[in-house]
């Protein structure tokens, strides 16, 4: 046999020189048809934007109560404080600012943490399946089924009452952390559960069994093989996790439980409602703030499932 | 199919060169008595039951059989790779002087892709999409032979070079789908290849190809093996596909094997029943077909009766219920392996196998 022969196979044209398109490119160019996904990332990229620059230009600092002398507190919108001012005193407009780098923190923060614990829980569960699945998978359920809020707010007051006169009492704002490790802590059901049904999915994909087949090791198979292919579908529910990290800590904040050092739309809230007829623009801003972070990531996610999922739409 | 049916017939008549009758080459591969059972292990569903063949070095071995018949579970056997739950109970599968069957799987991932290599039924399923071609080939350079990347990519590109990929260069960094279902399998064919394993399994690797391009995967795939001096264990239920690359062949029916023998000699002599009937159903362009006087064609005979269902596997013959030629025994005693021609051997109790009592 010669070249002659193997030459003689060749049939294919050569193909037009083209970008390389990947299923992320691929990905991109379906999330940028979809409407509802590209007002989800212009709300999102806002939100970025402000906590990023905002305060560098932010009329005031968040914890300067001048106001409360000069046009005084509850004083309605005007050239110097264009969203008011509120019942203590401080600059609406700036404590909203303020506020967004909070809240990312606790959006990213907390799905950061539930991330983790959800993909190494799902991973390992949908992985190596048999009894670990059984156990991991239960242990799940139980915390789907804990009152997160019920945990929290108990818990943000004990740790209040047990920090005083020890060394942590100093710890710049250990209460946010904390909340934000618990909202985390509390949301990685969902991201295990969904984790493990795509690694089952991709574990049987032929391609898997040709890697293993060609002698790939397990820590090529799983992180090169089948988690970006999970990935689509985790950044989805990732996604919606941020927004409902973002309410979960605004209604903690509401009750009176967030972080006395943050600023907080929650805490803003919690700190006006009262208000709500005399100074309506101090709890309708943060309301607005919150509003719009959240929905900005739902429907961000949205366009994330039509981008990388557009059959589950039709 | 009708193409390949037509030549099935020519290339079996066809005198082979004398190679294959030459003083035989060592035997690379020998599954013996292989046994693959599903749970419940107290009354395990035996999908393999004592399958034996062997495979010599730069010889082709066609494993043919229906859907369930065993053939691709017993490749996969080879490889270590049975999938869950699904075990191998009883015999051994010598490589090299080794047994795979008692090998741990670390050990055998050292053997995957370097002297073992597989071909999968579908090469659209079988490559990540999302990495790159030449990614992906590297990556077993990189875990066979420690070879840097570049060093790897020089590689994968000499063998998609021989694979007749068109500029194999720019391919390397394509991804999967912007490649078709040919060039694909010719990608897979090359990442079997890589590290020059001394056996191929094929596992249906032309199926999910049209005609001409099947063929032009067929030509290469015997082109490379002799280039190579590889053996390949092609397992297929397409007896036109088996006529043109196997040099031997194994019938399998339901988990046991009818016959094994030179591809001529079976084509031409037929021994078990079920290779009978199923060369019989083989369509022939050759052949004209009769038409009665109503204008209807004569019909294709065919497999009589329907497939074995699954709980049936055990006793005796698992043929024996469609088998024109079945006696009483047939159901009770479990056909071995009669020689009746050098290098070939029938499963079968009419044609003088010895017949033992079977385990179910």
């Amino acid at each position: 046999m010669t070249d002659q022969t193997i030459a003689s196979h060749v049939s294919a044209p050569k193909p037009a020189a083209k970008p390389a398109r990947g299923i992320w490119r691929q990905g991109w160019q379906r999330f940028a048809r979809s409407r509802t996904g590209m007002l989800g990332l212009v709300l999102v990229l806002i939100v970025v934007a402000t906590a990023v620059i905002g305060p560098f230009v932010a009329p005031f600092d968040a914890q300067d109560q001048s106001p409360m002398l000069d046009p005084g507190a509850k004083a309605p919108p005007s050239w110097t404080n264009p969203l008011g001012t509120d019942r203590m005193g401080y600059d609406v407009l700036s404590r909203v600012i303020y506020g967004a780098p909070t809240a990312l923190a606790v959006g990213l923060g907390a799905m950061s943490i539930a991330a983790a614990i959800g993909i190494l829980v799902g991973g390992v569960a949908g992985y190596r399946g048999g009894t670990t699945d059984e156990v991991l998978m239960r242990f799940t359920d139980f915390f789907l089924v804990i009152p997160m809020f019920v945990v929290i707010l108990a818990v943000v007051r004990l740790l209040g009452v047990a920090v005083v006169d020890t060394p942590f009492e100093s710890v710049p704002y250990l209460n946010l952390g904390v909340i934000i490790l618990l909202i985390g802590v509390f949301s990685w059901a969902p991201i295990a559960r969904m984790t493990r049904a795509e690694f089952l999915r991709l574990k049987n994909q032929e391609f898997v069994e040709a890697a293993r087949c060609i002698g790939a090791t397990s820590g090529d198979i799983l992180f090169r093989h089948i988690l970006p292919n999970a990935l689509p579908s985790l950044i989805v529910i990732i996604a919606l996790g941020i927004g409902g990290a973002v309410l979960a800590e605004a209604m903690i904040g509401f009750l009176g439980f967030g972080d006395p050092a943050a600023v907080s739309w929650g805490q803003l809230l919690y700190f006006n409602y009262q208000a709500l007829k005399v100074a309506p623009w101090a709890s309708l801003s943060p309301g607005l703030a919150i509003f719009v972070t959240v929905l900005g990531f739902n429907l961000l996610a949205d366009g994330l499932t039509d981008a990388f999922n557009p059959r589950a739409k039709n | 199919m009708a193409g390949l049916a037509a030549e099935t017939q020519a290339a079996a008549a066809a005198p082979r060169p004398p190679e294959a009758t030459a003083s035989p080459a060592p035997v690379l591969v020998s599954v013996e008595n292989l046994r693959i059972q599903f749970p419940p292990w107290n009354a395990p569903v035996r999908v393999v039951e004592d399958v034996s063949y062997q495979v010599r070095t730069g010889e082709t071995m066609g494993i043919v059989g229906e859907s369930g018949s065993g053939k691709t579970l017993s490749s996969l056997a080879i490889l270590n790779l049975l999938p869950p739950p699904a075990r191998i109970a009883g015999g051994r599968i010598l490589f090299e002087g080794e047994d795979l069957a008692a090998k741990s799987q670390a050990q055998m991932q050292k053997l995957r892709g370097r002297r073992l290599a597989m071909i999968f039924q579908n090469p659209g399923y079988s490559l990540n999409p999302l990495l790159t071609v030449g990614a992906q080939l590297a990556e077993i350079l990189k875990v066979h032979e420690k070879l840097p990347r570049s060093a790897a990519l020089q590689r994968v590109e000499e063998l998609f070079r021989l694979v007749g990929i068109t500029d194999p260069g720019s391919r390397l960094s394509q991804y999967p789908h912007e490649m078709s279902g040919g060039m694909k399998q010719r990608v897979c064919i090359a990442r079997a290849l890589l590290c020059h394993p001394a056996l191929v399994l094929a596992d249906e690797p032309t199926t999910a190809l049209d005609v001409t391009i099947q063929a032009q995967i067929l030509d290469l795939l015997e082109e490379l093996k002799q280039r190579l001096g590889m053996s390949m264990i092609f397992v297929t239920h397409d007896m036109g596909v088996v006529a043109r690359i196997a040099d031997r062949i194994t019938v399998m029916y339901a988990g046991q094997v009818c016959e094994t023998g030179d591809k001529q000699a079976i084509f031409a002599r037929p021994s078990h029943p079920y290779t009978q009937a199923l060369l019989a159903s083989t369509p022939r362009i050759d052949k004209s077909y009769a038409v009665d006087a109503q204008g209807r064609r004569e019909r294709l005979p065919t497999v009589g009766l329907a497939a074995t269902p699954g709980q049936s596997l055990g006793g005796g013959c698992r043929f024996a219920g469609r088998c024109p030629e079945a006696v009483p025994e047939c159901t009770r005693l479990v056909p071995q392996a009669a020689a009746i021609e050098p290098g070939r051997s029938v499963h079968c109790l009419k044609r003088g196998s010895a017949g033992v009592p079977g385990h179910g």
